[in-house]
C-alpha cells in the first residue's frame, strides 16, 4: 500500500507517486514550501491571501474556473496555508488525472498574466471576512494569536498567525503579490504527490508534459529558524466578553518529528487524550472545576509547540484551574506515567496514522509533508517507529524538560465586566 | 519535447468502474438489523449503533433529554464505570463517541481491527447496558449548562436556535437539541432511564460494521453479542407541526460587539422521503449547495461580502428547514439579504444555463467515490440507508436518478419548495449599525433577544 516512486524533474520539482487501485480516484497534492513563516513584520497574511489568489485563475484557466473544472467532473479540492507551507489538492475520478495536472501546472507556471487588481480587491475582502468569522467575531477567537505574540520575538515569523492583520491585508498591493509568486511559487520549491489509481508510465509522461517546461528561480531569501530561548514565563490576562474563563498555554518544544516532539505528542495524549487522561480525569471528571481541557502538538517545522487549554466552570477562579493543571503536571514529572497510559497513547497515535493512510487525500498530504520537511517521503512507512520505541522514562524526562513554567507562555481569557 | 497545448483542458481517459462495497445484511430474532461492508484500506473498523429516536421526541419542558441520555452512555456501561470504560477503550486502540441529532441517536467506535471482538462487546454494553449513574447525570448536566451559557456568545449558534424556534415553535425540531438552562435543570434520572429504556430497542435500531472486517465473522459476532437485547414496542413517531409563515419577516437579535452579521433566510423544507429528493438535490446545488453555486459566487466571489454563503435542505424524517446562511460584515448586511432573496427568486424562474445544469449533475454523479473512501464514510452511508429506509440498490441507481433531472424539474421543485415571499429572516448582529438599513428592505422587522422574547423600546 505504501510503495513509493520518488524522483525529480530537471527543474527541481520533486515527485512522489503511490500507486493504489482500490478506488477509481487520484489524489493530486502539491506542497509549496512557503507559509506565513516567509513573511516579514508589517507584511503579514500574505501567504494565505496568496492561496486565495491561486484559485482566481491563471493564463489558460478563467476566474473561478479552477473550481468549476474540478467540481464538474466530480472532484473535490481545496488549499490551506500554515506557518511553513501552503498546500493545494484535488481528488478526481482517476480518468481525469491529466486535467488536474494541467490545472496545477498552469497556476504554477502561468499565474501572473491573469492577475488583476479587481481579483485582488475581491479576495482581500473575502480574507478579511474570513478573519472576522474565525477570529474577531467569535469568543476566544484571538487566543492563538495572543499566545504567538507572547511566545516569539516580533521579528521571528511565528509571532503572527497565518491569517495576518487587517492593516497588513489592507496594504497588500499587486506588486507584493507578483513578487511573492516569483520568489516562492516555482517547481524547485514544491513537492507533487499523487496517490491512487494511475498507470505509472502514463503519470510520469503527463507530469513531464505539464510541469517539465516551468522554469525554476534563483536563490530563496533566508529566514531565521532558530528561536531565541525564553528566560521566564510570559503571561497575560485578557478581559473580553466571554462567559467562562479559559487558560491557554503554549509550551516550547523542538521541531516536529524530533524525538522530543514525538514524546510531547504522546504526553499530550496522556494529559488530555480521553476521559481517563490525567487532566480530564482530575479537572473535569473528579473535581468538576473545568468544562473542558485539551492538549496537542502542532506539526510545525521551525520550532515545536505543545498547546494546552482549559475552560473554568462558571464561578471557578482561573487561578484554581491553573493550580490543578500544575499539580497534575507535577505528578507526571515526579511519578512518571503508567505502562497502560503509555500503551493508550501509542494506540492513539497508531489509530490516527491509520486514519491518515486510509484515505487517498490525507495519505498524499502526509507524504507531501514528510517530503517537504524532511526531504524523505519514505518516512511515511516508518512514521510510527519512534512512537513504538518510546519508554515511560522518555515521557517523564520530556515532562521534566518541557512542561515547566520557564518554558511556557500563558494567556488567560477572563470575562469582562460588561460581558455576556 | 513537443510544446504542450495548454489552451484547452485535456480530455479524460476511459472512466474506471466504481462499486459501493457489497453489503451483507441480517436481522436477528430480536429485530436488530445488522449490516456489514468489507473495505480494506487500513487496519481500521468502524462499528456503529443507530437508534431511530432522537431530539425529535423531546418536549419543550424536557428539551435536551435525548442528547443528555446519549452523553450519559459513556458514564458507565456493563461492569465498567466511566474511567474504566475510557481506559479499556484506549487499550484497545479505539475511540468511542455517543450523540443524538434530530432523528436518531448514535454510538460509534472506531478501532484497530485486531481488537474488533472486545470492541463489539463494549458497543453492546453502551447500547443496552449503560448504567446511567446519578453522579454521571450531575456531571453531564453541569457541563451542559456551561455549554448553553457559552453559546450565548456564539453568533452562529444563536442564529440557528432562534431560526428553529421561530419556525417550529415549541414542538419537535423547534427546541434546541442541547436544551435550555431551564429544561436541562429539570431533567431527572427517571426521565433519562425512561428515554433509554423506551427508545434504545433492538427492533428500532441497526448495527453497522465496516472496514477491515470479514462479513460472515462480523455477522456471527453481532448475533452472538447482541442476541440478548430485549425487544419491546416501538414508540410512536413524533408529530412535527411547523408554524405557518403568512409573509416574510425579519427578526433582529442585537449583539453589540458584533463585527459580522449572521444571516439565516428560509422556511420549512421537505422530508427525506420526498419523491423530489434528486431534483431538489440538483436544484439546491445550483442555488447554494457547493462552492461554485449561485449564492456563494454572488456574495463571495462577485461582492466579497463573506468568506462563505450556502443553502441547504435539512432532509429529515419529517420536513426539516430549508435555510440560506451567511456571515457578512456589518456594512453589507442589507445588501446581502437582498442578494439572497434575489437568488431565491431567480432559481424559481427556471432560467438555468445548460452548463450550470450539466456541471452540477456531473458533480453529484461523479463525487460519490471520493466521499466514501474510509470505513467511517461507508458506515455513515449505511446508517443513512437504515434511518431513511432507502432501498438496497439506492447507491447503484443514484447516477441514473440524478441524470434524469432536467431544467423543467429544477423550475418545478424551486417553485414548490422555495418561497422568498414567505421566509423567515433571522439576523444576529450589531443592531445600531444594521437596524436602519434593514428597515429599508420593506419587510416587517421585529427585534428579539437571544431567548426569542420581543424587545420593546
Amino acid at each position: 500500500m505504501l510503495a513509493l516512486d520518488t524522483y525529480e524533474l530537471g527543474n527541481g520539482l520533486r515527485v512522489v507517486l503511490n500507486e493504489d487501485h482500490s478506488a477509481p480516484l487520484v489524489a493530486i497534492n502539491l506542497w509549496y514550501h512557503v507559509g506565513s513563516k516567509n513573511e516579514r513584520r508589517g507584511r503579514t497574511g500574505f501567504a494565505h491571501l496568496f492561496e486565495h489568489m491561486l484559485f482566481s485563475g491563471s493564463e489558460h484557466v478563467g476566474n473561478n474556473e479552477h473550481f468549476r473544472y474540478v467540481q464538474s467532473v466530480g472532484g473535490v479540492l481545496n488549499g490551506t496555508t500554515f506557518f511553513d507551507r501552503t498546500n493545494y489538492f484535488e481528488t478526481l475520478p482517476s480518468n481525469y488525472l491529466a486535467l488536474g495536472l494541467w490545472l496545477e501546472s498552469d497556476r504554477m507556471g502561468y499565474f501572473l498574466p491573469a492577475l488583476t487588481q479587481e481579483k485582488l480587491d475581491i479576495q482581500r475582502e473575502v480574507v478579511k471576512e474570513e478573519r472576522r468569522q474565525r477570529y474577531d467575531n467569535v469568543p476566544y477567537g484571538t487566543a492563538f494569536e495572543r499566545l504567538l505574540r507572547l511566545a516569539y520575538d516580533p521579528d521571528y515569523s511565528y509571532h503572527w498567525p497565518t491569517i495576518g492583520s487587517m492593516e497588513d491585508l489592507q496594504a497588500a498591493s499587486l506588486d507584493d503579490i507578483r513578487e511573492f509568486f516569483a520568489t516562492w511559487y516555482r517547481p524547485d520549491n514544491c513537492v507533487l504527490t499523487i496517490v491512487g489509481d494511475f498507470a505509472p508510465d502514463e503519470a510520469k509522461r503527463l507530469i513531464e508534459q505539464y510541469f517539465g517546461d516551468i522554469a525554476s528561480g534563483g536563490h530563496f531569501p533566508r529566514f531565521e529558524l532558530e528561536r531565541k530561548s525564553q528566560a521566564t514565563e510570559q503571561r497575560e490576562t485578557f478581559q473580553t466578553p466571554v462567559q467562562l474563563p479559559r487558560a491557554y498555554r503554549l509550551y516550547h518544544l523542538p521541531r516536529m518529528g524530533s524525538a522530543d516532539w514525538i514524546h510531547g505528542d504522546l504526553l499530550s495524549t496522556v494529559l488530555a487524550g480521553d476521559k481517563a487522561s490525567r487532566l480530564e480525569r482530575s479537572l473535569v471528571h473528579e473535581k468538576q472545576i473545568a468544562q473542558d481541557v485539551n492538549a496537542y502538538v502542532l506539526p510545525t517545522e521551525a520550532t515545536g509547540m505543545l498547546l494546552m487549554q482549559a475552560t473554568a466552570k462558571d464561578g471557578v477562579a482561573i487561578e484554581d484551574i491553573e493550580r490543578a493543571i500544575d499539580d497534575e503536571v507535577a505528578r507526571v514529572i515526579d511519578g512518571g506515567v503508567t505502562e497502560d497510559e503509555l500503551t493508550r497513547a501509542k494506540n492513539r497515535a497508531e489509530v490516527e496514522y491509520a486514519h491518515q493512510i486510509e484515505n487517498y487525500d490525507s495519505r498524499a498530504d502526509l507524504i507531501g509533508m514528510l517530503a517537504t520537511y524532511f526531504g524523505d517521503a519514505s518516512i511515511v512507512r516508518t512514521w510510527l517507529e519512534p512512537y513504538g520505541a518510546t519508554t515511560r522514562d522518555d515521557l517523564r524526562d520530556a515532562a521534566a524538560k518541557f512542561l515547566v513554567p520557564e518554558n511556557r507562555v500563558t494567556s488567560l481569557f477572563v470575562p469582562s465586566s460588561s460581558g455576556g | 519535447m513537443t510544446m504542450t497545448d495548454r489552451t484547452t483542458a485535456p480530455a479524460p481517459g476511459a472512466p474506471r468502474p466504481y462499486h459501493f462495497p457489497h453489503v451483507t445484511r441480517t436481522t436477528l430474532p430480536n429485530g436488530l438489523r445488522v449490516l456489514v461492508a468489507e473495505h480494506r484500506n487500513a487496519p481500521i473498523a468502524a462499528l456503529r449503533t443507530l437508534v431511530k429516536s432522537g431530539a425529535d421526541h423531546d418536549t419543550a419542558q424536557l428539551a435536551g433529554l435525548a442528547s443528555i441520555a446519549a452523553d450519559l452512555l459513556d458514564e458507565g456501561a456493563g461492569s465498567r464505570d466511566a474511567i474504566k470504560l475510557a481506559e479499556d477503550i484506549g487499550l484497545l486502540g479505539a475511540t468511542l463517541g455517543t450523540g443524538a441529532d434530530w432523528d436518531a441517536s448514535y454510538i460509534s467506535i472506531d478501532v484497530l481491527s485486531r481488537n474488533i471482538s472486545s470492541s463489539v462487546e463494549i458497543l453492546a454494553d453502551v447500547s443496552y447496558r449503560a448504567t446511567l449513574p446519578t453522579d454521571g447525570l450531575e456531571r453531564v448536566r453541569s457541563e451542559r449548562l456551561m455549554e448553553i451559557l457559552q453559546q450565548r456568545d456564539e453568533p452562529a449558534a444563536i442564529a440557528g436556535k432562534r431560526f428553529a424556534g421561530l419556525l417550529y415553535g415549541t414542538g419537535a425540531y423547534g427546541n434546541s437539541i442541547i436544551g435550555t438552562s431551564d429544561s436541562v435543570s429539570r431533567i431527572a434520572l427517571d426521565d433519562v432511564r425512561r428515554f433509554y429504556n423506551g427508545h434504545y430497542l433492538p427492533n428500532a435500531s441497526s448495527v453497522v460494521m465496516s472496514g477491515d472486517v470479514e462479513a460472515s465473522q462480523a455477522i456471527d459476532l453481532a448475533a452472538r453479542i447482541f442476541g440478548d437485547w430485549k425487544k419491546s414496542d416501538e414508540p410512536p413517531r413524533p408529530v412535527v407541526s411547523p408554524n405557518a409563515i403568512a409573509e416574510s419577516r425579519i427578526y433582529l437579535i442585537d449583539r453589540p460587539q458584533a463585527v459580522q452579521s449572521e444571516i439565516r433566510v428560509g422556511h420549512v423544507g421537505v422530508a427525506r422521503s420526498t419523491e423530489d429528493y434528486f431534483a431538489i438535490s440538483v436544484m439546491n446545488s445550483i442555488l447554494g449547495g457547493v462552492f461554485n453555486s449561485r449564492i456563494n459566487l454572488n456574495l463571495r466571489e462577485r461582492h466579497g461580502y463573506t468568506y462563505g454563503a450556502r443553502s441547504a435542505f435539512a432532509f429529515r424524517r419529517a420536513p426539516g428547514p430549508f435555510v440560506v446562511s451567511a456571515p457578512v460584515r456589518n456594512e453589507v448586511t442589507r445588501e446581502s439579504v437582498s442578494e439572497i432573496l434575489n437568488e431565491l427568486r431567480r432559481i424559481r424562474t427556471g432560467d438555468i444555463e445548460d452548463r450550470e445544469l450539466d456541471d452540477t449533475k456531473n458533480y453529484l454523479m461523479g463525487v460519490f467515490p471520493a466521499t466514501v473512501q474510509t470505513a467511517s464514510d461507508i458506515a455513515s452511508r449505511l446508517l443513512d440507508m437504515e434511518l431513511y429506509g432507502l432501498p438496497d440498490d439506492y447507491f447503484d441507481r443514484y447516477r441514473e436518478n440524478i441524470s434524469a433531472i432536467g431544467k423543467d424539474d429544477i423550475a418545478r421543485v424551486a417553485q414548490k419548495y422555495i418561497d422568498p415571499d414567505r421566509s423567515l429572516i433571522v439576523i444576529v448582529g450589531n443592531a445600531s449599525q444594521v437596524r436602519e438599513p434593514l428597515g429599508n428592505l420593506g419587510i416587517p422587522l421585529h427585534e428579539i433577544d437571544i431567548e426569542g422574547n420581543a424587545v420593546t423600546g
